[in-house]
């Protein structure tokens, strides 16, 4: 539905100075408040079972037996009571002119059935006929990390992140921020939107595109009622920042029989990766596709181009970190003659070669010669034929020497964060799990809060850098 | 004979008359020759005496199709005879025509015949629309031959399309190299073939009754494009 002046009114039920809870339980652990108790606005819980209140109370959340008893104006309302009640809840929204309304309640069009579906007709009209903002049904509503609006305790809150998300699954939206946020990835702003009754999609789009704290746009969709507005918000999104588009589930064409070769030619599938091409997206397959594409989006500098420099600390490691790349699109070429001349003054090449990849173990030992590493990272920062620098971040290495040495793995960490800051050129490091998992993910930890993109394989890593490397050159150029 | 021009909504009018939904490829071709879409043009012969004057009048060597709403592929049923160099030839090359395909299939209506002059050969591409579901009017291009039929390999753009998309959606398929001239054969033009599909766009925005279209083949020319065969398909209703 059109709303009036919606980027305003989604952008007080996005940054509430006022939440209500409406029908929380100790059957759901009080989840809702125990997620909103971060919340830095005031917050209120309307609950009339009495078996209920007690429990509440002692969260120190004042209640009220209607929304529309709350002495203060709500900016957004979280409403988990059952489907019964739910248009009651609505209507009662509506008479108290709250800012939005998220529907956790389910049962409606998603059961497939005629009370579902007659359910969430009920809602949809009591919201339409007093223009009310309703996120859902069956959805999880807004994610504000900085302002404590959560979706579960879990969820980090209190400082600002810049990447949001949409969702037309409440899993993924939650999986997303959480998973994410071991990745490194903070976000601003996130929505789960359900069934996406009077709000769709493309609202959101159009909102985040032009938010000042969201950088980086990623959704999860399973499909889309009006094809054509999607991808004129992608669109539209997609030349402000970068957007990564995961899709679930195959829509099914209809069975009409068609005449033509074209018709016959014309897959869902294919028509939903052209539709995100010619929006301009980056398109990504599940979750760790999109965490790892969104990491290099807001930890790697945008490459100037597709050639790599790259540096492993084993024969097979540089063989396969190559491979890797190259599959991937990217390119990996010969260096210009003046940095051969310099690496020939002290590359170790016994046991190592220098040709690019960088089979640089014996040279710079993962930092105990940090000098020899520092001096190669110079040598790729001025070498004109690399766009991109990758390094594999070796756990093997770090098991031998690092692990029972804190200072000397400090000065790696130093010595990888300085570079990303000089260079001007995107830089990736890779820390495969390896047999030290535990101590791989912390490096990668360490690595991203220290500003440097780290990935979890070669794979991942050349991937994410071809689809980034892709979209702004996409963006950007022609 | 059938009147020179017919807009798109007097075939549509014409075809739901008839009850079918596929219209003619005399009928194609004169609704996009008219929406400036470069197309062979065929002229509508209902003898053989018709079809020696409109070959005369084309240009020989000449084609022959047959023009039937109940026959989808024409070959198939001995509908279709190249290469006719003079009157004799298309005068029997007509007969051979209407015995084979009455004989093949018997209950299918014959308006008579196709005449139009051999396309000078080039790059054979495919270009189509169909409609999606979820985004509607979408393009299809490719290159034709076993390239679509066996390898499938074919892009899609939604219409509208701007000029990006359809040298993006050219540059997509992986036989692409093709389109620059293999063993000696011409380069395509490919500005001529962006901007077939952007008329194809546009002329599926503008028509929103055409439900399918294929131009099949297309011949892509170091200087333009021609499509050489044409199928439009209508909505069964308004």
């Amino acid at each position: 539905m059109d709303y009036p002046d919606l980027t305003q009114r989604l952008d007080r039920a996005f940054n509430p100075k006022t939440v209500a809870v409406v029908g929380d339980k100790r059957a759901m652990g009080y989840m809702w408040l125990h997620s909103m108790k971060a919340f830095a606005g005031k917050l209120y819980s309307v609950q009339i079972d009495p078996a209920e209140i007690p429990g509440i109370e002692a969260l120190d959340v004042p209640n009220y037996a209607a929304v529309s008893e709350i002495p203060d104006d709500i900016d957004y309302v979280l409403c988990a009571v059952p489907r019964p009640v739910a248009a009651r809840i609505v209507a009662d929204c509506a008479k108290k002119k709250v800012g939005a309304v998220a529907l956790f309640t389910s049962g409606f069009a998603e059961t497939e059935t005629e009370e579902g579906i007659e359910a969430q007709q009920q809602v949809t009209d009591i919201a339409r006929e007093n223009d009310l903002l309703l996120i859902g049904p069956n959805c999880m509503g807004i994610y504000n990390r900085r302002l404590g609006v959560r979706h579960s305790p879990d969820q980090e809150s209190g400082d600002a992140g810049n990447v949001g998300f949409i969702s037309q699954s409440g899993t993924h939206c939650i999986n997303f921020s959480l998973i994410g946020a071991t990745h490194g990835i903070k976000c601003s702003k996130t929505v789960s939107f359900g069934n996406a009754v009077l709000l769709d999609a493309p609202d959101y789009i159009d909102y985040l595109a032009q938010d000042a704290e969201t950088d980086v746009i990623a959704i999860y969709i399973e499909g889309t009622k009006d094809g054509p507005r999607l991808l004129r918000s992608l669109k539209a999104a997609a030349a402000r920042k970068p957007v990564v588009v995961w899709r679930g589930g195959t829509s099914t064409a209809g069975s009409r029989a068609v005449y033509s070769h074209t018709a016959s030619l014309a897959a869902a599938p294919d028509i939903w990766s052209a539709a995100m091409r010619q929006a301009g997206v980056i398109e990504t397959e599940d979750l760790d596709e999109t965490i790892d594409a969104v990491k290099a989006l807001v930890y790697c500098k945008p490459a100037s181009g597709k050639r790599m420099g790259l540096v492993a600390m084993t024969g097979g490691q540089s063989v396969v970190i190559t491979d890797a790349f190259e599959r991937e699109g990217m390119e990996v070429p010969l260096l210009m003659p003046a940095s051969y001349e310099k690496l020939a003054s002290f590359f170790n090449i016994i046991g190592g070669s220098y040709r690019n990849p960088l089979d640089a173990g014996g040279t710079i030992g993962m930092g105990f010669v940090p000098g020899n590493l520092k001096k190669l990272f110079e040598i790729l920062d001025e070498d004109e034929n690399v766009d991109a620098i990758a390094m594999e971040v070796s756990g093997t290495f770090i098991a031998r020497r690092l692990r029972a040495n804190p200072e000397m793995m400090d000065g790696l960490l130093d010595l990888l964060s300085e570079q990303r800051e000089r260079s001007a050129k995107p830089f990736l490091a890779i820390t495969h799990p390896s047999h030290i998992e535990d101590v791989m993910a912390g490096m990668r930890r360490k690595l991203l809060d220290r500003g440097v993109a780290a990935f979890t394989s070669f794979h991942a890593a050349a991937r994410a850098l071809a689809r980034t490397t892709a979209y702004w050159a996409r963006r950007d150029g022609a | 004979m059938a009147p020179l021009m017919v807009t798109l909504s007097e075939a549509i009018e014409r075809a739901r008359s008839e009850d079918r939904s596929v219209l003619t490829e005399i009928e194609s071709k004169q609704v996009l020759a008219a929406a400036g879409i470069p197309v062979a043009e065929a002229t509508l012969a209902a003898s053989a005496d018709d079809a020696a004057k409109a070959a005369a009048k084309a240009g020989f060597p000449v084609v022959l199709k047959i023009v039937s709403p109940d026959v989808t592929h024409k070959s198939d049923v001995g509908g279709v005879k190249i290469g006719l160099e003079d009157e004799a030839a298309v005068r029997t090359a007509y007969d051979d025509i209407i015995a084979a395909v009455s004989d093949r299939q018997p209950k299918a209506r014959i308006e008579g015949v196709a005449v139009q002059a051999m396309a000078r050969p080039g790059t054979e591409v495919i270009v189509g629309m169909s409609k999606d579901p979820q985004f509607g009017p979408v393009l299809m291009f490719g290159l034709g031959g076993i390239f679509v039929e066996v390898l499938k390999d074919v892009s899609f753009r939604i219409v509208p399309l701007e000029e990006r998309d359809a040298r993006e959606m050219i540059d997509e398929i992986k036989g692409r190299a093709v389109l620059d001239g293999v063993r000696g054969g011409e380069p395509a033009d490919i500005g001529a073939l962006a901007s077939l599909l952007l008329q194809l766009s546009a002329f599926a925005e503008a028509n929103p009754q055409v439900e399918e279209l294929d131009l099949n083949p297309v011949f892509a020319y170091k200087d333009g494009c021609l499509a050489v065969d044409a199928r439009i398909v209508v909505s069964a209703e308004s």
